[in-house]
């Protein structure tokens, strides 16, 4: 083998370990709810990384390694509140009554059934501000109620 | 695994070379690799077929002489058969992939689809052709259902669903039953002899779904005409846990033929649900019991796994697929003089699996028989008789729902008549008759003319009307929603161009118009979706291409395309270019080849309307490769790294379907 030929060759290789790593070098992002205790956060997205854990006020993900680039928070929210007052005024949790009495003490007389919805409901969110990860970073995206608002953007499937 | 792939692949290596024979393939010189340094042409004729050596079939098949400095795509076409100018250099040349010279076409040779950084066979036809456009999603898997990517569109056609485009794999059309369209990924390079893509469809010669184009694939074999076998195999790895292999087996002995390969890859893909993996194997076996009469059996099975990733705002990462599709198909083909008579049968059946329950059995089964007749000097008839039937079954594992589907078919006659009035020019006359199953009678036609004007200048020109029956798909299944009422699509393309070619430089120009009737397309989403005809669109465009190509160790060249497609604009660009320059330099023992590659795509939308605008992208990838051939050990070996978007730009082809960043793969091919 020509000095040539080693020459190549070893600058081949140098070039292969310098960029064999790069998609390793993802920027990784951590997401923690800090919203409010009675809200609970599911399926927080960012730029292509999805965490599909439900996670409780102040509690974080675990760092996930994410595209680079530009991108909202998105997020699933339920308030475990609001959920359990609807249930306890429809008289859907067995022992839970709402304070006015609501429709538990008076199961017969009161909301039908049919009308009742015991599946919680959890709403499309996105955080308000825009966030930015380039690589090799490490970024703490924290969710906040001033930073949050209802997410119309889901689009539907593309393909054929 | 790997390991154990790998292990067979270099014990198979070391064996080949321990009987390679002196009859084998020739030994790659320097200059063979720098003819290749642009395996792309179009109207003009092949770049590089004077320097290529072709293959066995061509002895066997239609032998024309012609000068060596002649394109040999331009030799082998059938007027250069009627009126072969003499010459002391006899260079025998393969039955050419086009039927019909005044198609207006891009042929892409099968060492540039190998060679490419591009990931898919789809994607480097969209980068040798500024009219073709491919949207991608990931690396090296486009899918299938929702998600997918990889629909060709030519001239405004095609698309999502990809149903408009016709792929047709060595004389065989491969579409799904159910679906109607090719799967993407199911195309791998290491067997690629050529591809052909003709623009402006063609019914008359391929029957239904080629109405905005035909993509023509041919397959190699041994390119020797002494018995022999050559080995080849390709190990990469690279970002994303990717890794792709390949082995390749060519062979000749006595009076069979053999052609083998195995591909597979697997990534991880570059970010959460994209990973996912392919393997095709294919395996071919011809037998020639006398030179004019040969049997040739194929068969290729195809397994694609993986998801679709969702756009990155609401990412999923179980929304799997799991597709497994056969291909057998026989051809007889019987040669007399410059007269051949061909059959060919085949069938292509699939199962489908999906996340959601999913599940379709599908076959597409069918046989083509072509008599080609020199009627004299100046004229050549074609003629063919063709019949297929698609159907399958389709069932949610999940919900129990099993929608019913009725079965489709068609026979159809046709002819084309090549006319050579003058040495400089030839008109192709043809038409064809179908009658299908559920649309009764439907006639096609063409008509097209060659004009060799002298000192390199040519005009071409073509019209010709085409069709599309509905797919079993839009007509029964409501996912998200089908009509049984649709009616089938119709065609009427026309083109024209000037070009200009010579030694080192060719130039292009083409304007082509489209006008379609009855259009099928999909309109709002679940649950008030629906599918309907809609009445006619036209689209028009311009298309050019500028190539010079052994300039010092030079090769480049420019291609681009405007187009207006009216209200549809979906997926549908505005306007395309594509460039490439290529480096090749010899050296005693080897050969190091660069290739940088470019496209840029404007006007995208992901809504009819001109609605949803996507930002224009902008890619480049560059491959390098060195290939050191050791004439006393008989082996080539050829380190190559492909810096796939190497300006690390951010883009993408589908909204929220963010491509990749700068991401490498690097692989070492092997050739005994």
């Amino acid at each position: 083998m020509s000095c040539l030929h080693r020459l190549a060759a070893l600058a081949l290789a140098a070039v292969m370990t310098a960029l064999a790593g790069c998609d390793l070098d993802y920027p990784e992002i951590a997401i923690v709810n800090r919203t409010e205790d009675s809200a609970l956060l599911k399926n927080a997205s960012f730029n292509g990384c999805v965490w599909n854990v439900v996670l409780a006020n102040g509690v974080a993900t675990s760092p996930g390694r994410c595209l680079p680039g530009t991108d909202r928070v998105h997020f699933q929210m339920l308030d475990a509140r609001a959920y359990c007052q609807e249930q306890a005024a429809d008289g859907t949790l067995a022992g839970v009554c709402s304070c006015d009495g609501g429709a538990a003490g008076s199961r017969d007389g009161g909301v039908s059934e049919d009308l009742t919805n015991v599946v919680p409901t959890w709403f499309n969110y996105q955080t308000v501000s825009v966030k930015h990860v380039s690589y090799g970073r490490f970024y703490l995206f924290e969710i906040t109620s001033d930073d949050m608002e209802p997410d119309f953007s889901v689009p539907g499937p593309y393909g054929h | 695994m790997c390991r154990l792939l790998l292990c067979a692949f270099f014990a198979l290596c070391l064996a080949g070379r321990a009987h390679a024979q002196d009859g084998g393939p020739p030994e790659q010189d320097a200059d063979v690799g720098e003819s290749q340094a642009l395996g792309v042409t179009t109207d003009a004729g092949l770049l590089d077929g004077s320097a290529r050596e072709p293959p066995a079939e061509a002895a066997a098949a239609t032998p024309a002489e012609v000068p060596a400095t002649q394109p040999a795509e331009a030799a082998a076409a059938e007027p250069a058969d009627i009126a072969s100018p003499a010459s002391d250099v006899v260079v025998t040349a393969s039955r050419p992939s086009s039927k019909d010279r005044t198609q207006d076409r891009t042929l892409i040779d099968g060492e540039r689809v190998r060679t490419s950084a591009r990931s898919t066979v789809f994607e480097v036809l969209s980068q040798e052709a500024a009219d073709v456009y491919v949207p991608g999603r990931g690396v090296g898997l486009h899918g299938v259902a929702s998600g997918a990517t990889g629909g060709i569109r030519i001239r405004g056609l095609g698309g999502s669903p990809n149903t408009q485009i016709l792929v047709v794999e060595d004389d065989v059309p491969d579409y799904q039953g159910i679906f109607g369209h090719p799967i993407p990924d199911a195309y791998v390079p290491h067997l690629i002899d050529e591809v052909l893509v003709v623009k402006g469809g063609d019914s008359t010669l391929y029957g239904t779904n080629a109405m905005g184009g035909v993509v023509v694939i041919r397959s190699r074999w041994l390119e020797s005409e002494e018995d022999g076998y050559a080995v080849a195999g390709d190990l990469a790895a690279g970002s994303y846990a990717t890794l792709r292999e390949s082995v390749s087996l060519l062979g000749r002995t006595g009076a069979w033929d053999v052609a083998a390969a195995f591909t597979g890859m697997k990534t991880d893909g570059h970010r959460q649900g994209a990973g996912g993996g392919d393997m095709v194997g294919t395996a071919a076996l011809r037998y020639r019991w006398t030179p004019n009469l040969r049997l040739t059996l194929r068969n290729k099975v195809v397994h694609v796994q993986g998801g679709d990733p969702g756009p990155v705002q609401s990412p999923t990462t179980d929304h799997g697929f799991d597709v497994w599709r056969n291909t057998t198909s026989m051809q007889v083909a019987y040669t007399r003089g410059k007269a051949r008579l061909s059959l060919v049968p085949y069938l292509n059946l699939g199962i489908h699996r999906l996340y959601d329950g999913f599940y379709s059995r599908d076959y597409v089964g069918g046989a083509t028989g072509e008599l080609k007749l020199p009627l004299d000097r100046a004229a050549n008839l074609l003629l063919g008789v063709a019949g297929e039937g698609v159907g399958g079954s389709v069932a949610n594992r999940i919900t129990g729902e099993r929608p019913s589907v009725r079965s489709l078919g068609d026979a159809s006659v046709y002819g084309q008549m090549t006319l050579q009035p003058f040495a400089s020019l030839g008109i192709v006359l043809g038409a064809r008759g179908l009658a299908s199953s559920r649309y009764g009678f439907v006639p096609l036609y063409k008509a097209g003319a060659r004009w060799d004007l002298g000192r390199g200048f040519f005009f071409h020109g073509r019209i010709s009307r085409n069709f599309r029956r509905p797919t079993m798909r839009e007509l029964y299944l409501p996912y998200p929603t089908a009509n049984p009422d649709l009616k089938p699509e119709y065609a009427q393309n026309a083109n024209a161009g000037l070009g200009y070619s010579s030694g080192r430089v060719e130039i292009t120009c083409t304007g082509y118009r489209t006008e379609a009737r009855d259009l099928i397309k999909y309109f709002g989403v679940w649950p008030a979706a629906e599918v309907v005809n809609i009445d006619h669109i036209v689209v028009h465009g311009v298309e050019g291409r500028v190539a010079v190509r052994n300039v010092g160790p030079l090769s480049a060249s420019l291609s681009a395309a405007r187009q207006g497609v009216g209200r549809y604009t979906r997926q549908n660009p505005d306007a395309k270019i594509n460039f490439s320059i290529d480096f090749a330099q010899a050296f005693a023992a080897g050969f190091l080849g660069a290739n940088l590659t470019g496209e840029w795509v404007h006007g995208l939308f992901m809504a009819d309307y001109g609605r949803q605008p996507i930002p224009d992208v902008f890619v480049m990838d560059l491959a390098v490769r060195y290939r050191h051939t050791s004439r006393q050990r008989g082996m080539t070996l050829e380190p190559y790294l492909l810096l796939r978007n190497f300006l690390d730009r951010s883009y993408a082809y589908v909204a929220g379907y963010t491509m990749p960043g700068f991401n490498i793969l690097l692989g070492l091919k092997l050739e005994i």
